[in-house]
Formats: C-alpha cells, structure tokens, sequence
C-alpha cells in the first residue's frame, strides 16, 4: 500500500501546516475571547508580517548568498522579530482605528465585521500598492532550507520544518504561560470571562484589548515570517491562510486557546492526511477540511473543547 | 516629552490626524512597479513635496476637529445643510463626473483643454472653462457661508439669484460644447453642477425666508413637503419637461442633435404615425402646458379631483410620448440612420427626460389627489400630526412626515428607475443589469437571513451558484442534459430554480440549526466553497468544470397568446424585466417584514432563548429564514445565467459572498430599502472609481469608504427603524466602561 507507506511523511506536512494555523488561529482566538468578535482583519496582519519581516531581512542578508552557516539562527530570530512588530503594530493599530471606535459609538456586532473586512480589503490592496502584487514573493535564500536534518521512515524532516514546529511550538507554550500566569494573561482572561465587572475590579478594558490584539497580531506576524520562509508569500496570501485558521479556531471552541491550538494541529493533519487517500485527490482539500469541520460542530455545536478564554487556563 | 503631555487627548489627535494625512498620501501616491525593493511606493510619496500639503491637510483636519464645537452651531443655521450638500455636489461633480464623452478621459480638466484649444466657441462658455467655474464657486461659497452665518437677508437672496444664474453658466456652457461637437452625450457632470448650484439657492433662499436662528435640516425639508403635498415634485417635474423640451436632444445619430422642435421638421414625410406627427407639432407642447397646469395648480390649491386629472393626464403624456419615441426610432433604424438596428436606438436624453418629467408631475398630482386632509396649511405640520403617533416615536421623525417623504423619493426612485436607464452608456446599462440589480437581488434576500432573522451566512453566494447552474441544466446547458419534458425556456425555469434553491437553504439551515453566531459564520461559509470547488471540481461531468455551461444558456423568451418577446443582447430589456422581478420580490419582502414570520425572525434574532420561551418554533423560523432569503438568489441565478450566458464557478468565490454582508450592513442591517442602497452604492463604486483611480487600487477605497462608513455611521446608510430605535431609544446611552465590551446580540 502505497498510501499507508508514506503516512509518516504526511503527518510530517500536517503539522507544519497546523502549527502555522495554529498561531494564526490563536489570533482569533484570543480576540473572539475578550470581545465575542470575528477579528476578519486578521489575516491581514499575518499578510503585512510576512512583507515586514521581508524587509527587514532582506536588509540584513541582502539576496542571502554567502551567509555563514552560525548567522542563521541569528537571522531567523530577527525574522521572528521583525514579524512579530510588524504585526503586533498593525493589529494595534487595527484595533485602534476599526474597534476602538465603534466600540465607542456602540455599534450593532456585525458592524464590527464588516468594518474588519473593510480594513482587511484596504490593507491588502495597499500591501499590493506599496510592495507589489507578484503572486510569489520569496525570502533570499540564505540558508538550505530543504536540508535533510533526520528521517523517520519514510518522512524526511526538513530545515525549515523544524524551525516552523519547533517556533510554533515554543511560541503557544509561552502565550500559555503568558495567559495563565502573568498579571496581562489574568486581566485577560478577567475581560473575557466578564468585562463589565472586570471593569469594577480596576482592570483597564481598553488597554487589555489593545494588548490582547498586540499579542494575537505579534502571533501573527510570526507565523507570517515563517510561513514567507517556507513557501512564497503575496498581498493576498492572508485571505485563504486566514479563512482556514478561522476554521481552525472554530474547531476547537473559538476563544479557546488551547483549542485553537489542538483545532489548528487537526485541521492541517485533515488537510495532508485526507485527500492522497485513494479516490479523493490532492483538489478536494479544502472541501474535506470544510467536511470535517461541519461534522465536528455538528456533534459538538462549540467546538471540540468548548469556546470560553476564560476557562482554558 | 513629559507623559501628561503625550497622553493629552490633543497631541494623540493630531498624532491621528498626521498619521491618516500620511496613509492618504501613500494612497494617492505611485504603484510600485516591477522593483524588487520592497516600499518603494511608500518612499516616493513620502519623500515628496506632496507629502507636505498631505501634512498640511493633517493639520486642518486637526484644527477642524479641535474647533468643531465652536463650527457646529452655525449648521442649525437655515440653509447651512442645503449648502453644504449642493458646494460638495458642485465640487463633486467637477472633479470627478464626465463633462463629455469624447474628450480624453472626459473629465473637467480635459474638457476644459480642449476647449482652450478650440475657437469658435462663445465666450461665456471659454471663460467658464478656464477661470469662470472656480472664480463663481468660491465667491458664491464665501458669500453664501456669510449669508447663511450672518442671517443676512440681502445677501442670501443676491447670492441665491447668484447661484442660478452660475448654474445657468456652467449648463449652457456643456450645451455650448456638445451641440459644438456634434455628438450624443452622456455625461452627467453638467447636470449635476447645475442641480449643486440650485441646491445651494435653495439653501440661500431658505436662509433668507426663514425666521429662526435654528433649524433641523429635516424638519425643513418635512416642512416643504407637507406645505402642499405633491407640489415639490410637481415643480421639478415641469421644470424638467420644460427643459427636455427646450434644450435637450430628442434624435441624436452620429454628428446630430435634433431638439424637439427639429425632430419634428427631420422626420416630416417620412411617414410619421399621426399621433407622434402631432405630438412633434403640437400635442407635445399642448400637454406639457396642460399637465404642468394642472398638476401645479391641483397641488397649490389641493384640489382631489385636479390631482386625479393631473395623474391621468401625465400617464397618458408620458405614454404618448414613449409612443413617439418608438415611432421616431422605428423610422430612423427603418431608413438605417447610422446604421441602426431596431427601434430605441440613437434616441437623445431629451425624450426619456420629458418622461421623467411627465411622470414626476403624475406623482405630483397623485400624491396631492391621496394626500390626508389633516394638516390644514398651518406653519408646522408635526403640531397637528403628534396627536396620532404613538408615543414610542416621540423625538424623532413622527410616522406621518417620514411617510411623506419616503413617499415622494419611492415617486421619484420609480420616475428614475423607468425612464433613466435609457439615457445611460451601453457600458452603464451592462453594469446596472449585470452587477447592481443582481446584486440588489442577492442583498434582499440575505437580509432576510442576517438582517431581519440575525443568522450570519457568509456562504450565500453558493444559492446563487445553485440557481444559476439549475437554469443552465434546465435548458440544457450542462452536460447533463434534462429528459425532453423538463427542457424549458429560462422565465419558466425560475420556479424550479427557486425550489431548488429553497431546499438547499433547508439542507444548510438543518443541520447548523444549533450553532449560533461565528460557529454559523463558519459552516455558511465552508458551504459556500465546497460548492465552488465541487463547481471546478466537476464530479461526474456535472458542471463542466471551469470551462462553464456551454453551449451559452438560452435568453429568456415569452411568447403567450399573441405576446411574443424575446429578450436579445440589449441590455435595456433585462433591465425592465429584473426592474419587474425586484418590484415582485419587494412587494413580497416588504409585507413579510411585518407579518408574523417577521416579528418572530426579529425575536429569535433579539433573543433566542426568549423567543423559544414565547412560543416561538425557533428551527422552523430559522429554516424558513435560510429558505426564504435563499430563493432571491435563485432568482438572481435564473436572470444572471440567461442574461450573461456564459458563466464558470470564478463568479460564485467566497469574497463575493463576504461582500454580499457586506452590501446588507453597509445599507442598513434589516431594512429592506437599506439593503438595496448598500447593494447599489457598493457595486456602482467600483465602475465609478474606474475613472478616479488606478484599476488596481479600487478595492483599496472601498475598502477605506466601508471602514469610514461604518466607523462613522455603524447603523449604515438607511437604519432600520426597529434597530435605530434599538439603538438611540431607550433611555441613556450606557457608560463608556460597560460600552467597552458590544453587547450581545444573538449573533
């Protein structure tokens, strides 16, 4: 059997994909928590991370030729870095300009989306307008990035697989750590459970939103830069990696950050262990994710671990 | 910089103000092009002189914002609204509309070069296209703004007379150039600069007649509509029919302009019916002297009867006067007058504009013959009105005067959407049956399911893909061809696709009846793309995968009894039928709204659990909701697939559903006209800024215009009046603290 065969090899490329959903799809997560609302702009923020990132980068390695093998790391963290401010700015500025100010005004909720799909539209198309609108942008190639670095049966683990899981991974430990510990994870969690009386206990609404933000928009802005790395990237990459890590949020209890985090993994293992199945084909992913989606929320109408932020921790 | 001072609520506004001067500067600035360095856009519109008179717009926008309390008061000034709006509607339309259709890209500015290039014309009309129009708009804006802020009388009636007359001007001047030319127009920005002008006088003219130092611009205008009732409209009517009859072109073939008087002469011996013969001679003149008689006499007066007459009369002038216009037209293709094909071609505005005007004095005269006998004249008409509205809408607009004017736009919408589409380009006619009525279709029917029953679908567009691709297997344009019985033309296809479409609204709504909210947005919009990518993806030969239906889907044909019709490539025909079909579906939409299943799609929507409690089948309204609203897009589906023909599953993508919502919340959620405006503004927008903008950057603007509006005016366009009550009724505003956090919703 050739599927079964290569099993391995798609777990592998299920969670490469997943954990990059996974850290969008915290984004959303964390925004739904402390404010019932769909973030659509979302995707956008990952979108403006990866071009920040690039920037930057490119800035350091040049085309990327000719840097020493023990600057890559180095460089991979100002990546990391410089993605993470890119999108931390613009989800805070996001926030500011598209929430702040209906929020003010009381606006009725889906207000609040469509003024997200309008920011979203606007950044995308001004990405396009200020960087350029090719469908493929890549980093410079300044490392290997399809180096073998070990081999499991029949999966061969990558370079940039490896930075993807291992970032990903150590990137939701700490914003677990982050919301379960420190004082911003318990306001957080305060405003999500309920904010009127988190507003009577002394804890600033507007400025626990505006961090919340900054986190999912830092999260972001990441997985922008690691998913520039790995594939290419355009002003219009966030509209399809956005729509599934909503999906993904969905899945596991949207407000839910461990669940964002399990639905984000399950989704890409969906995606890269379902369609090579025999008889179904590589065209049919995104229905099979879709599928399987509508099933889990048919069963479970909130999720696979339930929705509220407040209890994750 | 200390902390008090950065924190101060000024510095982060000017903060803001710089900042959003800087983003437009980038907006308005070059596409990157080819470059790999990446900003470059960003560094040549920074590094820029223009970056400084962006900053300096900044700083206005900061010194306006700070001193608004202090501007503020002189807009309840009487007038100050009116001028406003026309001084915009004149910038407006001298920046942005088309003054010609020949000239470059038609604008101002290449009118106005071309003109300057060209001798022969008479000097008013050089003068206004080289210094005139800004030299008369900015002195009649100065002293109008005195006029209106001052309350000096004097001059708001020399500044009103002023306006006219520059109106006059800026109108004579384009008929100047057109009828220099030769050429059929169809540009609107005369019109407009004319009408912004008038605008402006009437402002002057209300400053000066008024008595108060404060007024509301709306109570202004409730109180001019319920002066005499129908009189307004009957005024513009005449005005335009006079016009019409005047100065415009009624046959307008390549290099001629025949007015109404000329028409009459180009076609004698020509075998001209008699009725339109006369009408040319005489007739026309004789009813426009008698509609407009009556029609203005009935409404001064108030007179029932005359208001019947005088809506009898205008039908049957504007009836005769299509008659004319088919005749003339018949005669031009009959003899091949710039190769015409069949009548309604090369046919002037001057025609259709008598129509409109004809049928405004109709209304006229209609709303005077049905007007209520209440208000007897006196000053204010609410005094005498409040006594019969309900107490909930105290404070706001009573019942009775909203009424009015919805009344007297609902004439004039009809007037517009009859008699406009004529005059329109081919280009316009396209973009109004294929984009704005389709689209104005899908909006009212997902209002039913976001607006009025509070369900978030952004997956609507697979109703429309269903519907669509249920006519073409109908009339056999799949692969897949129907068994004989069921092969059909596509007008009789649309029961079959509404079915079809009802059941799966059922299919969707059913199992997703327990979600609520986001999970909902999610699964609608998972449905959404599997059947796009089932569409592509072409399991069993169904669809034909992106190639599309072929051969094309059938247009539509009736023929019943000796009525024999059959719609072709003319995009005017479409657009009287789907004018049919949203009239239809209006009609239906509207009285469900209040009807039982309305109220309980409102408590569901409210309230779930609360409704469950008060008795309400909640699955069943939620089916009903998916249903109901997703047979418009079956419609929708029938008309687009045998208008355009050819189709592929690239019309049915995810975003077009995202916009969708997004043309339902920017009209207005839940109410019906608002859905329609949002629909129409938002797909109008994109033809529009083709002219204004870079083809790529349109998304970017809307994108910016929609984030405006909604920061600006969350209710949208046209609020429903339930959620407007929601949202501006009941007691105090909540503090910001509790406000920080939207309350729920049901969605």
């Amino acid at each position: 059997m050739h599927y079964i065969h290569q099993i391995p090899a798609y777990v592998l490329l299920g969670l490469t994909r997943g954990s990059m959903y996974a850290l969008i799809a915290l984004g959303y997560t964390l925004v739904y928590g402390v404010l019932q609302l769909l973030n659509f702009a979302h995707s956008e923020v990952f979108m403006s991370g990866a071009f920040g990132s690039y920037i930057v980068v490119h800035a350091v390695v040049g085309d990327g030729k000719g840097t020493p093998s023990w600057a890559v790391p180095l460089v991979i963290v100002i990546g990391l870095l410089s993605g993470a401010v890119t999108g931390a700015s613009v989800a805070w500025t996001l926030e500011r300009v598209a929430y702040r100010t209906l929020r003010r005004r009381g606006a009725p909720k889906l207000a609040f989306l469509i003024s997200a799909i309008g920011a979203s539209f606007f950044l995308s198309q001004l990405a396009g307008k200020l960087f350029n609108r090719f469908r493929g942008n890549g980093f410079p190639k300044y490392f290997d990035q399809n180096r073998q670095v070990l081999r499991i049966s029949t999966a061969r683990v990558q370079v940039f697989e490896v930075v993807i899981i291992l970032t990903a991974v150590i990137m939701m430990i700490f914003l677990d750590r982050l919301v379960a510990q420190t004082k911003l994870g318990r306001s957080i969690r305060a405003v999500a459970e309920d904010a009127p009386t988190a507003a009577l206990m002394g804890i600033d609404i507007d400025r626990t939103i505006s961090r919340t933000f900054v986190i999912g928009g830092a999260l972001a802005g990441a997985a922008g830069f690691l998913f520039g790395t790995a594939f290419s990237f355009s002003n219009t990459v966030g509209f399809d990696q956005g729509t599934k890590a909503f999906a993904a949020a969905v899945l596991g209890g949207i407000g839910n950050i461990r669940g964002a985090m399990m639905g984000g993994l399950l989704l890409g293992l969906v995606e890269a262990l379902v369609p090579p199945i025999p008889h179904i084909g590589i065209q049919w992913t995104d229905v099979v994710a879709f599928v399987v989606l509508v099933m889990v929320l048919i069963f479970r109408p909130t999720g696979l671990l339930g929705e509220r932020l407040g209890r994750a921790a | 910089m200390n902390r008090v001072m950065l924190r101060s609520p000024g510095f982060k506004r000017l903060v803001a103000c710089l900042a959003g001067s800087l983003v437009l500067a980038v907006m308005i600035g070059p596409q990157e092009g080819t470059q790999a360095d990446y900003g470059y856009a960003f560094r040549q519109a920074v590094f820029k002189p223009r970056v400084f008179v962006f900053l300096g717009i900044g700083v206005l926008m900061f010194l306006l914002v700070t001193y608004w309390p202090r501007v503020t008061p002189y807009f309840t000034r009487p007038g100050a609204v009116a001028l406003c709006t026309g001084l915009t509607t004149v910038i407006a339309a001298q920046f942005l509309l088309r003054w010609d259709d020949q000239v470059g890209n038609a604008k101002f500015g290449a009118v106005s070069r071309a003109v300057s290039n060209t001798s022969g014309l008479s000097p008013a009309t050089t003068a206004f296209f080289s210094w005139l129009h800004w030299v008369q708009f900015l002195v009649i804006a100065v002293l109008a703004a005195f006029a209106v802020a001052q309350r000096n009388r004097m001059l708001a009636w020399v500044t009103a007379a002023f306006a006219v007359v520059a109106g006059g001007i800026a109108f004579y001047a384009h008929n100047d150039v057109i009828s220099f030319s030769h050429v059929a127009d169809h540009s609107f920005g005369a019109f407009t600069t004319l009408l912004g002008y008038l605008v402006v006088a009437v402002g002057c003219s209300a400053a000066a007649l008024s008595h108060e130092q404060a007024t509301h611009a709306r109570d202004s205008i409730d109180r001019v509509l319920a002066w005499r009732p129908g009189l307004p409209i009957a005024a513009v009517g005449a005005a335009a029919t006079i016009i019409a009859m005047t100065t415009s072109a009624w046959f307008s073939p390549l290099r001629l302009n025949a007015s109404f008087s000329s028409t009459h002469d180009l076609f004698a011996g020509y075998g001209l019916s008699p009725i339109s013969s006369q009408y040319l001679a005489w007739l026309g003149w004789v009813l426009l002297a008698v509609v407009a008689i009556t029609a203005l006499s009935s409404t001064y007066l108030r007179l029932r009867l005359g208001g019947w007459i005088a809506a009898g009369l205008g039908v049957v002038a504007v009836l005769l006067t299509v008659v004319t216009l088919y005749d003339i037209s018949k005669i031009g293709a009959d003899n091949n007058v710039d190769a015409a094909t069949g009548p309604w071609q090369n046919l002037g505005s001057g025609g259709w504009l008598a129509c409109m005007g004809f049928g405004l004095m109709a209304a006229g005269g209609f709303i005077a013959a049905t007007a209520a006998r209440t208000s007897t004249g006196s000053a204010s008409p609410s005094t005498p009105d409040t006594a019969f509205v309900p107490s909930e809408s105290q404070g706001g607009l009573s019942l009775r005067t909203a009424s009015r004017s919805s009344k007297n736009l609902l004439f004039v919408g009809v007037v517009l959407a009859l008699f406009l589409p004529p005059t329109m380009t081919e280009f316009w006619q396209k973009v109004l049956v294929s984009e704005i009525g389709v689209y104005v279709l899908l909006a009212i029917g997902l209002n039913v399911v976001v607006g009025w029953a509070g369900l978030l679908d952004l997956g609507f567009i697979a109703f429309y893909a269903i519907g669509s691709y249920t006519t073409a297997y109908l009339v056999g344009s799949l692969p897949h061809k129907p068994p004989a019985w069921l092969h059909m033309t596509p007008l009789l296809a649309i029961p079959f696709a509404i079915t079809i479409c009802i059941i799966a609204g059922v299919a969707l709504g059913a199992p997703t009846l327990r979600l609520r909210g986001d999970y909902l947005a999610i699964v609608t919009l998972g449905f959404g793309e599997i059947i796009r990518i089932t569409a592509v993806n072409n399991p069993g030969n169904i669809t034909n995968s992106t190639r599309g239906p072929s051969p094309a889907v059938a247009h539509p044909r009736v023929h019943i009894g000796p009525v024999h019709i059959t719609w072709g490539l003319n995009n005017l025909q479409y657009w009287y039928l789907l004018l049919a079909l949203i009239v239809i579906v209006v009609i239906l939409f509207y009285r469900l709204e209040g009807s039982r299943l309305g109220r309980a799609w409102a408590a569901i929507r409210e309230d779930e659990v609360a409704a469950q409690a008060s008795g309400i089948n909640t699955p069943r309204v939620k089916l009903l909701a998916f249903a109901i609203g997703a047979s418009t897009s079956g419609l929708a589906g029938v008309f687009f697939a045998s208008q355009i023909g050819y189709f592929n599953p690239d019309n049915f993508v995810l975003n077009n559903s995202i916009l969708v919502v997004a043309y339902v919340v920017f009209g207005g959620m839940g109410s019906l006209p608002g859905a329609m405006a949002g629909a129409a503004v938002l797909t109008w927008l994109p033809e529009f800024l083709k002219d204004q903008v870079p083809a790529d950057d349109r998304q970017m603007w809307i994108g910016a215009l929609v984030l405006l509006m909604m920061i600006f005016r969350p209710a949208g366009l046209i609020p429903a009046r339930r959620r407007k009550a929601e949202l501006g009724g009941l007691g105090s505003p909540p503090s910001s603290e509790t406000r920080a956090v939207p309350a729920s919703e049901g969605l």
